[in-house]
């Protein structure tokens, strides 16, 4: 089992180590660009204004940074290393194929953890340069600055980071799954995009599928049936926007699709593994 | 004991997909590969060599057949671990260097720690790509160093067998002969080389027997003086004869009921010629 443990720590550090040398941190500069000039957008509004925008704008890229890089960086995973061929020389060693699968989404699941972790403290430093800003300007009483303080140091935040973090883990965890199947990495973005799509009517199927009894015919109760249990519900994340909009949501539920996303990813992994398993390289 | 490889029946067909039907890339291989033998695979492209070689690794998967690494099956842990692997082209992430693709395979064959890190510095310098060489990223090596990093990384958990599949495609003379040298000095170590080719008079210097594959199919397997040695002939070569002497010779062969198939001055190999006339220090 320990080695077993370091071979997959070799092939996630060599995953992560790609990434660094093929310069994927760049992108964050350009999130803390769009992020440092949407703080000074809508000066003219009022605090509670800016700050639900400030953290729109947010969330929104770092949900967009990161979905970028897991679904671009995975769908490259394994169909890469075969285009290359340097899969050969790395299987061709006493490494089992699901340690490899599960390697490179750890590979790929540090670099996004990293890139969280980076945006998240860009993001807090931006909300507090902005809460000195507005108290600076604003010149008002304690009420005010209390307010201020309360809109750019709110904990839910975290709560919210944790949810784009899920999600963007089963979104890689779909696209390792797909690219177990595919050798381009056109195929296994359009079909993670495709499920990503789905996965936001996912609820609406379930609803069809548990209610359409006697009115839909066998094949559209099967579809329903298919869509409602393989694909994930994407709608879960939309505590984020609860979030953002400034409702209180529990941790509870919070961790709730924290670990509904970890038992997906962990399905999609073992799918994937089987998969590859039996994969003529 | 064991032999290194066995394969009974070993067969390979692959689909084409959407009913386009099957090709067959291997047929009914039966071959023995002795521990500490140097052992050629020969044929042209589609041959099967590839296939074999990666059947033998579990790479693929046979369509029927069995395929043994030292009495365990090809594709288990068990049998892996006895293998080290160079593929024909370097097929190696660029974007390490050749320290840290050395050290890549050692974890990945479960190695670690202090053992690692001397194996990894050994093999360097077995390979000649120590210090400031093996610190460059693997983009910036030529051919014939990438054929050597992927050579240390292929030896760097001592494994029983060495799998070489065209070592020296690509690679120059002088690299050429460096890699036909390190074949010749695992031997010496009582390791088993296979390696595939179809650069026929570099598989002469090295190999110990030779399997001749065509179209999937096995043609001809043996020892190389067996299967070379053309035994209705006698070939003496001579120092210090004069033209006269010379004639004496011949006259006599032919008294004695000879036939003079070739005679006359040597010729040297082109490639000892020009490794010859390459600078001591570049030989190497």
């Amino acid at each position: 089992m320990r080695e077993s443990w370091r071979r997959i720590r070799a092939v996630a550090a060599n995953t992560f180590l790609e990434a660094v040398r093929q310069k994927v941190f760049a992108v964050l500069l350009i999130f803390g660009l769009v992020l440092l000039g949407g703080a000074n957008y809508f000066a003219e509004f009022s605090f509670q204004e800016q700050f639900k925008f400030l953290k729109d704008l947010g969330y929104a890229a770092i949900s967009l940074t990161g979905l970028l890089v897991g679904l671009l960086g995975a769908a490259q995973l394994i169909p890469a290393e075969i285009e290359r061929r340097t899969i050969l020389t790395a299987l061709c060693r006493p490494l089992r194929r699901w340690e490899f699968v599960t390697g490179k989404y750890l590979g790929l699941v540090s670099l996004l953890s990293v890139m969280l972790g980076v945006m998240g403290a860009v993001f807090w430093a931006v909300l507090r340069w902005k809460e000195t800003q507005l108290i600076g300007m604003e010149g008002a009483g304690e009420e005010v600055v209390r307010a201020i303080q309360a809109e750019a140091r709110d904990p839910r935040l975290w709560q919210a980071f944790v949810l784009v973090a899920a999600k963007l883990f089963v979104v890689s965890g779909l696209a390792v799954f797909f690219s177990t199947l595919a050798t381009s990495t056109t195929f296994v973005v359009a079909m993670t995009l495709m499920v990503y799509l789905i996965g936001h009517l996912q609820s609406v199927a379930r609803e069809q599928w548990l209610e359409s009894g006697e009115v839909a015919g066998w094949g559209l109760k099967i579809f329903l049936a298919a869509v409602a249990l393989l694909v994930p519900d994407f709608n879960l994340y939309s505590l984020i926007d609860e979030i953002v909009a400034g409702n209180a949501v529990v941790w509870r539920s919070t961790l709730q699709v924290a670990g509904y996303s970890a038992a997906y990813v962990g399905v999609l992994l073992a799918a994937a593994a089987w998969l590859f398993e039996g994969r003529d390289l | 004991m064991k032999p290194a490889v066995f394969t009974r029946a070993l067969r390979k067909e692959f689909k084409l997909g959407w009913g386009r039907g099957r090709v067959l890339a291997l047929e009914g291989l039966d071959l023995e590969v002795q521990r500490g033998e140097v052992f050629g695979l020969l044929g042209p492209n589609g041959s099967g060599k590839s296939t074999a070689m990666k059947m033998i690794l579990g790479l693929l998967r046979p369509t029927s057949g069995r395929a043994e690494v030292c009495g365990c099956p090809a594709g288990t842990l068990a049998a892996r671990r006895q293998i080290g692997f160079l593929p024909e082209n370097p097929y190696f992430p660029a974007f390490l260097s050749g320290g840290e693709l050395v050290r890549y395979y050692g974890k990945l064959s479960g190695m670690g720690g202090r053992t690692l890190e001397a194996r990894v510095q050994e093999l360097l310098a077995l390979v000649r790509l120590g210090g400031e060489a093996g610190r460059r990223p693997l983009r910036t090596y030529s051919k014939g160093m990438l054929q050597r990093a992927g050579l240390a990384g292929a030896l760097v958990s001592d494994p029983e067998i060495i799998m070489l599949d065209e070592p020296t495609a690509g690679v120059d003379p002088a690299g050429s002969r460096e890699i036909r040298d390190l074949i010749r000095e695992l031997k010496e170590r009582g390791k088993t080389v296979i390696f595939s080719s179809h650069l026929l008079e570099q598989v002469e210097d090295v190999a110990d027997r030779v399997i001749i594959l065509h179209r999937g199919q096995k043609l001809r397997e043996g020892r190389l003086e067996e299967l070379l040695t053309q035994t209705g002939e006698w070939q003496v070569r001579a120092k210090g004869l004069g033209e006269t002497q010379r004639r004496e010779l011949n006259a006599w062969l032919i008294q004695h009921g000879a036939e003079v198939v070739q005679e006359g001055l040597p010729r040297e190999r082109l490639e000892d010629y020009f490794l010859r006339s390459l600078p001591e220090q570049e030989r190497r």
